[in-house]
This record gives structure tokens, sequence and C-alpha cells, in this order.
């Protein structure tokens, strides 16, 4: 089994999220790791813990005396530990959920995608993967509000009509997400690299365009900034002549209603479509004439886009 | 006759659906559910759209109950909670759980690990007619579910779609 390692952070007592200014064993003890300058030296110490991929002996990374200390307050530790319960550390990256016909799909930055059956449905789950880098605590915080934003997102999408993905279950406690798999389905990316290398038709990659601009122009009336508008955060239903769009990956969304949010929103579509898809332009602009025509409050936010295409990299800021 | 599924991510739990009609003993058996003399979760299947909708229900209060964050007391009214589109407990009880007027009753089991499933032990409580799942369509009162989870997105999905989201997204709001 895997061994629950975890890079104690040098933080005051104070700092402890197990009851405030309570200096539990743990945080004493980390103090005096730290002074031991064990820290410095990158020591990693297992800990019994709670969870999935539960130690077991202590870690050969640690150095000699570090080995000592760490069994000599094993016992307190792990009392600290049991203490902290179902809020414990979210260092062990959480292992594939035991899915039906589980395979994994991408493994983004921010989490791992597998698919499977859940609940007799084809389902997708997103199990997000932990920073370790990141300050415990912080971690905690940012994994729960991007997943609650994610969650959010999806429902006010749905809620206002927009296609998105059905929410079957939200685990607040690894953070994880299982919705809806589009099953069969193809992302934008994916079909527009289809037809231009076929040559076939590309008008109707204008009507495709045309469509994109209608449904990003619904989703930003409700206020809603995707964050992270990509063609392969797009999926189209089958059978693909229909044009049936779905939006997907709503982690980096959230609430504004700012011109200056949305105009970045679709300057970050801007910028992936052209340098994915070569002569795609004609596209885009079909795009956004369409999104000018569906959205009520476009003008402003064009007016912001054009603003926001002369701040970026290598653009002269003279004038 | 009844629906069994094992929960993939509590594998031994396992969930069984029991589907009655012609009950006539509706008050007795309510009575008994809020004494928690019943092994089950009573619910009204006049609102439930598909046993997908219960399963989710179903899978969302056995994992509140094993980290121990459950709203209800017990892992059954958590069940029935888990089936409301908003966070009034005693609004769920009225509109999912049974009333002493019904003529049918769906019936919830969570078995956990080794025990068997003693479905004959609650059949025998019920004065009614042990039915197929697949007649549950037919129970369901459209309007009434409509009615209480007000779908906007008719055109993007079907009404399951708009009901399990509400579900499965009602704590984050």
């Amino acid at each position: 089994g895997a061994r629950e390692v975890r890079a104690f952070p040098s933080g005051a007592p104070e700092d402890c999220r197990r009851g405030a200014g309570r200096a539990c064993a743990l945080c004493r003890w980390v103090s005096v790791m730290a002074a031991a300058g064990a820290e410095a030296g990158g020591a990693r110490i297992a800990v019994a813990g709670a969870g999935p991929g539960a130690a077991g002996p202590v870690g050969d990374g640690a150095t000699g005396p570090a080995v000592a200390e760490a069994t000599a307050t094993g016992p307190a530790v792990t009392e600290c530990e049991a203490e902290a319960g179902a809020a414990g550390p979210v260092a062990a990256e959480a292992p594939p959920p035991p899915l039906p016909g589980l395979q994994l799909v991408k493994q983004g930055a921010e989490a791992h995608v597998y698919r499977g059956l859940f609940l007799g449905r084809a389902a997708v789950a997103k199990l997000r993967v932990p920073k370790r880098y990141r300050h415990p605590a912080l971690e905690e915080r940012l994994s729960r509000r991007r997943t609650a934003q994610e969650v959010r997102s999806l429902l006010r999408c749905r809620r206002a009509g927009i296609p998105a993905p059905v929410v079957y279950f939200v685990d607040y406690v690894t953070n994880s997400i299982y919705l809806e798999d589009i099953v069969d389905s193809i992302t934008v990316q994916v079909h527009i690299s289809s037809v231009q290398q076929s040559g076939n038709d590309t008008s109707s990659l204008l009507a495709l365009g045309e469509k994109m601009g209608e449904l990003l122009a619904r989703m930003h009336d409700e206020d809603l900034i995707h964050g992270d508008l990509t063609t392969s955060n797009i999926l189209l239903r089958p059978p693909v002549e229909k044009l049936d769009l779905v939006l997907i990956d709503f982690g980096l969304s959230f609430i504004s209603g700012l011109p200056e949010d949305k105009g970045v929103d679709l300057y970050v579509l801007e910028k992936a479509f052209l340098s994915t898809h070569p002569d795609t332009e004609t596209m885009f602009k079909a795009l956004l004439k369409t999104y000018a025509a569906t959205s009520k409050k476009s003008g402003p936010v064009i007016k912001k886009l054009d603003e926001v295409r002369l701040r970026g990299r290598k653009r002269s800021m003279i004038g | 006759m009844e629906l069994t599924h094992r929960l993939e991510l509590f594998p031994e739990c396992s969930v069984s659906l029991l589907l009655f009609n012609r009950l006539k003993n509706a008050a007795a058996l309510r009575k008994k559910a809020m004494e928690g003399s019943i092994e089950g979760a009573l619910i009204n299947p006049a609102m439930i759209v598909d046993p997908f909708q219960v399963l989710v229900a179903a899978n969302k209060a056995v994992h509140l109950h094993k980290i121990g964050k459950m709203k209800t007391r017990t892992l059954y009214a958590e069940i029935i909670f888990s089936l409301s589109p908003n966070n009034n407990i005693s609004d769920a009880f009225k509109k999912f759980g049974i009333s002493d007027s019904d003529t049918a009753v769906l019936i919830v089991l969570v078995v956990d690990g080794e025990k068997t499933v003693n479905l004959k032990d609650i059949a025998s409580q019920v004065e009614g007619q042990q039915v197929s799942l697949d007649e549950l369509p037919q129970l369901t009162d459209t309007a009434k579910v409509k009615k209480v989870f007000t779908p906007q997105e008719e055109k993007i999905g079907t009404l399951l779609d708009s009901v399990v989201c509400r579900m499965s997204a009602k704590d984050v709001l």
C-alpha cells in the first residue's frame, strides 16, 4: 500500500487548524523539527493517518535523529491525527474510484479525469490533485472553493438552459465531482482539426462558430465567466451535424457582470483558437458577430475585448 | 422484482428499492417510520421519476453517514432529505415521505456488509402488493415534480437530469 507522506510546514502553533491556538502535540513537534533543521533538510516523515493509503512505518527519507524523534512522538501524533477526524491532512492523492469500467481520460493540472459507470450511468469522475507545494490549509480551502465554484457554475448553467453536464455527486472531503458523461461526444478541437484535415466543407465551421458565439453570449448574459475557454472545453454531441454543443470544465469559473471579465474570457478563447487552429480567423469572426447579435450586453464587452487585445504580449503600449 | 444496486463508492453497501401498490396501511406505516421501528426509508413514489434519482440520494446519504456529517438523525431520514432540492428537513419529509392517504410506497433499504437483506420482513409489514420497479413511471406525478423542482432547462435535458442536478448541487448554494 502507498504510504501517506507529509511535509510539515514550519508554522507556529497558532496556525494549527486543529483548534485555534491549541498547541497540539503535532504543532509542538513541528516547531521542534523546524528548529532541529530537519525541515530545511527536506526530511519527510510518514504519519499513520486516517483515510486511503494510510501509512506504514516511518519513511526512509528521514535522517537518523529525525526518525527517532518521529517514533518517540508517534503515539502523540497519531492521537492528534485521530482527533482531527474527518478533517485530516489532504496529503495523499485520492486513489481512483472503484467504478466499473474505469479508465483514465485525462490528467489535467487540476484533476485526474476518469470515465466509468456510476449508479448504473456513464459518468465522469474528476478527482482533484492535491498540490503538495501549497500550505495544507490553503490547499484545502482553495480546493474546496474551486470545487464549489465548479458545481455552482454547472448548476447555474443548467438553470439558464445552457448545456452543461449534470452533477451526480460531490464529495467535499476529497473535493471530487462525479458528473454526466456525454457519451460519444468529441471536443470542438478534435472536430475542427478533422474537418480541416479531410479538406472538407469548411463552411460548416462557420455555422459552428456562429453556434459557439450564440452559446457564449447566453452564458455571459447570465454573468457567468467560464475562465478556461478553449476548443477542448466545448463538446459536440453526436451526431456532429446537429451542432449540439455542451460546455465543460468550469473549474476556473466565477460570477461577474463586468465587461472586462467577459472580454478577457473571449480573449482567452481567441488566443486558444488561433494558436491551435490555423486559418480560423473567419470562423472566429463569425463567432464574435453572432455573440454581438445574441448578447444584450455585448457592446461594452466587444469594446473591452479590443482593449485587451492591445494589452497582450508583444504589443506596443505607446500612444 | 425489487431493484438492488451495490454502491460503487461504498462497495460493502448495497441499496434495495421495493415498490408497493394498492397500499392500505399508509398511516400505520408512517407512524412506524416516525418511531424508527421500520428498517427502511418510506418514500412517496409520486415524486420519483426514475430509480436513479433514489440511488443518487442514497449514495449521498451513505457518504454523509460515513463521514458523520448527516443533517438528519438517521440514514433513512437522510435519504429522504437528500431527495429534496432545498435544505428544509420538514419540508422534505412532507413532500417526499409518505403521507397517510398514499396508496403506494417506495421503500429503500441500505444493507451494510454481510447482513442479508430482509426483504420478506419488510414486505410482511406492508399491506399492499409488491410490484416491479418498471411500474414506477405510472405512479409518477410529473406535474407535482415539476412544481417542486421548477426546471427551466427542458430543452437541454430530461426532467430526471434537472432533478438530479438540483439534488446533488444543493449544498453549494
